[in-house]
């Protein structure tokens, strides 16, 4: 069952929060619905990353987004299992000229594709942050479509490091 | 001093607890307590005698179950020395095979060597520096018998060295101390024009962290931290909660409780740390069970340690039973245990490990003071882990058989620990690797 | 385990109109892995992740995560929004058993 979830818990948010400068209000609610009929086929799939780009992109040509997009991401993971990455990209986000999708890819992940963001020119700033998980040293691309159709991508290598001590 | 104040302890713990509590056998200790862990099943060290005789040790999900009887422990009853110094001549006639060495001297399974030596290659990864960088030791000419001395036992050379006995101890068998002599030997000169940074720990970008303890869209266990409040307000099988006695709620109630821990507590006769107490205290005025490592243990250590968010841990360090405990957790920090004949100080002291990589891993410098952010957040756990746990997964690579989470002596070394925290602000839960 | 589903939400502690604004979110969520048997091949079950996360505002949709097995347990997102009129900002999370988790945050404007 997914629904032990209680109304969260307002009275010590203040205290907790009360060096960071922000407030956080924020209520919790479960229910159970039936499970979504999803597309033809899930985004994620157990595939090597040119499967998953030609299943994605198809042939469509990924132009070098350098100038354009700011991938955040550490370039040594402490740990795989939770890698912060955000990306940014320089866009008007007016309804002529927007963001419609930033990808995140890790080439070496057994699912390559993380997420594939939706967005619309409400959002205002075509902006993006998750925590990912890496199995592996390898890069990781942020791919950008615009509401023009093209392609952009950065992409940059992450190395994942391990404790020293065996066992 | 230690002995008057455990024995009307151990009287009134003879009413109170049943059999919880009971005298040491060795003399020297006689009027310390034993304490009968009450912390979950595989918290506790316990072990299990499979059909085939072997023991296997009874231990939380995933970890492993080997069985390190052979090796000294943290146990104040265990009245091993620390392994004497194995002198060794190479047997004649043994010739290694670097390919084999090489292998060898990267295997997770076994040291790994590069978790504390950088060699060339770019598999290399990640290497450590709380030895010396060996790119080049084949340049210096060392002969193979004094090479196989160092690796067996270093002892004979380095009396304080933090390098295991590798030999010695039976991580690495003579064939395989020569295999690894055959690829060191093989190290040298000059290096070509290093092409990444940070292969090299010396030159490596530190670890940046894992953002904002307090952050509740960071940091897991604030949320889990939340689920304290049940236990805190409803009657326990007793017929009375927490908030029966301690009015006003946590943060009121339990404001600074936290920064007096871990201390001794005259009535149990030892020193607690909150988790140890609470698993005492809690049921015996709730009738809640909170044992060490458990879900409601380490929700509500947490929720009374974020009431002291802020606030400088101040603990006894001058009452006599503090000064004698904490005495002993310091000798517990140096002293040498398991396989690999580590002690805490090994890794964690400016003069050896401290500061430097351990493989991946910057080792923490127990003069910044280590505990005032546990209970924390493994994120490469997905579970909260007091002190306590994170004591007793380091047992596993130091390769000794850990003590029950809510042990005396992991109490003391906490103590001991917390000494180097005194002033500094508690910061709970924390949020690391 | 018993917090499946607890959201929590941050946004600036005041917000202008008109401003764009960036938000942070967290649902604690195991995120299943896949698991694979001794010969190394998957085991086939339904494994219990989000495949989804939905931002609404003011009732309209504005940004959408689809989301796979190579995020993280406890997933934590940020995504931002143009805090246009005071009203409600929803996060919706669903997962792949028919979970769906929810967490709400009313802009206000000082």
């Amino acid at each position: 069952m997914k629904i032990a979830v209680r109304a969260s818990r307002t009275m010590t948010r203040r205290t907790m929060l009360g060096t960071l400068g922000v407030i956080a209000l924020a209520a919790a609610s479960g229910t159970l619905t039936p499970p979504r009929r999803a597309g033809a086929q899930p985004l994620g799939l157990n595939e090597s990353l040119d499967e998953a780009m030609t299943r994605v992109f198809g042939s469509r040509s990924i132009k070098d987004g350098g100038s354009l997009i700011k991938l955040d991401i550490p370039l040594i993971a402490e740990n795989g299992a939770v890698v912060p990455v955000s990306v940014r990209v320089d866009s008007p986000m007016t309804p002529t000229s927007y963001v419609k999708h930033i990808y995140v890819v890790a080439d070496k992940n057994r699912i390559p594709v993380v997420t594939r963001v939706t967005l619309t020119p409400a959002a205002g700033q075509a902006f993006m942050g998750a925590n990912i998980r890496l199995g592996e040293t390898g890069d990781v691309r942020a791919i950008v479509e615009q509401s023009d159709g093209t392609l952009w991508q950065v992409k940059r290598e992450v190395k994942v490091t391990v404790g020293g001590c065996g066992g | 001093m230690r002995r008057l104040s455990a024995l009307p302890s151990l009287a009134l713990g003879a009413l109170v607890l049943g059999c919880a509590v009971m005298a040491r056998q060795t003399p020297e200790d006689a009027g310390m307590l034993t304490w009968t862990s009450r912390a979950l099943p595989e918290a506790r060290g316990d072990f299990r005698v499979l059909p085939d005789g072997r023991r296997e040790a009874i231990r939380y999900k995933g970890w492993p179950t080997r069985d390190f009887s052979a090796f000294r422990t943290y146990d104040y009853d265990d009245p091993r020395p620390e392994p004497v110094v194995e002198r060794v001549t190479m047997p004649a006639g043994l010739k290694g095979d670097p390919t084999k060495g090489r292998a060898l001297f990267l295997d997770r399974a076994k040291g790994p060597c590069s978790g504390c030596h950088l060699v060339p290659g770019a598999d290399v990864w990640p290497a450590g520096n709380v030895g010396p960088d060996l790119s080049t030791l084949g340049d210096r000419g060392l002969p193979d018998p004094y090479l196989y001395q160092l690796v067996w036992d270093p002892r004979v050379v380095f009396p304080d060295t933090a390098m295991p006995p590798w030999g010695r101890n039976g991580v690495f068998t003579s064939e395989e101390v020569a295999h690894l002599l055959a690829y060191l030997q093989t190290l040298r000169g000059p290096l070509p024009p290093e092409t990444d940074p940070d292969r090299n720990p010396l030159t490596r970008k530190k670890p940046v962290g894992f953002g904002d303890n307090l952050d509740p869209t960071n940091n897991p266990a604030v949320l889990l931290a939340e689920d304290a409040q049940a236990p805190w307000e409803q009657k326990g099988p007793a017929g009375r909660a927490c908030a029966d006695c301690h009015p006003g709620g946590p943060e009121r109630a339990m404001r600074s409780v936290a920064t007096r821990y871990p201390k001794h507590v005259r009535i149990y006769g030892r020193v607690m740390s909150l988790e140890d107490f609470l698993e005492a205290h809690g049921p015996e005025t709730t009738g809640r069970p909170y044992p060490a490592e458990s879900a409601d243990n380490l929700t509500m250590t947490m929720r009374i340690k974020m009431a002291s968010n802020g606030l400088a841990v101040a603990l006894d360090t001058s009452s006599p039973e503090a000064r004698a405990a904490i005495a002993r957790g310091r000798a517990t920090f140096y002293r040498k245990v398991g396989a690999r004949n580590h002690s805490c100080a090994d890794c964690h002291t400016s003069d050896k490990g401290a500061k430097k990589f351990l493989g991946g891993r910057l080792l923490a410098d127990v003069s910044d003071g280590l505990t005032r952010h546990f209970p924390t957040w493994r994120t490469d756990r997905g579970e909260v882990w007091d002190l306590r746990k994170r004591f007793q997964w380091c047992m596993t690579p130091l390769g000794t058989n850990m003590l029950a989470a809510d042990a005396v002596e992991y109490a003391e070394l906490e103590l001991y620990l917390t000494t180097f925290d005194r002033g500094k602000p508690l910061n709970v839960p924390g949020i690391r690797h | 385990m018993a917090d499946i589903g607890k959201v929590r939400i941050r946004i600036p502690s005041s917000i202008k109109p008109g401003e764009v604004v960036q938000v942070r979110t967290l649902v604690i969520h195991p995120m299943e892995r896949i698991e694979r048997d001794r010969e190394g091949r998957i085991i086939p079950k339904t494994y219990n992740y989000i495949n989804k996360v939905i931002v609404t505002y003011l009732g309209k949709t504005i940004v959408t995560f689809d989301t796979t097995q190579s995020v993280s347990e406890n997933p934590f997102f940020s995504f931002a929004f143009k805090a246009t009129d005071p009203g409600p900002l929803r996060v919706e999370f669903l997962d792949t058993t028919g979970g769906r988790y929810e967490g709400a945050v009313d802009i206000t404007f000082a």
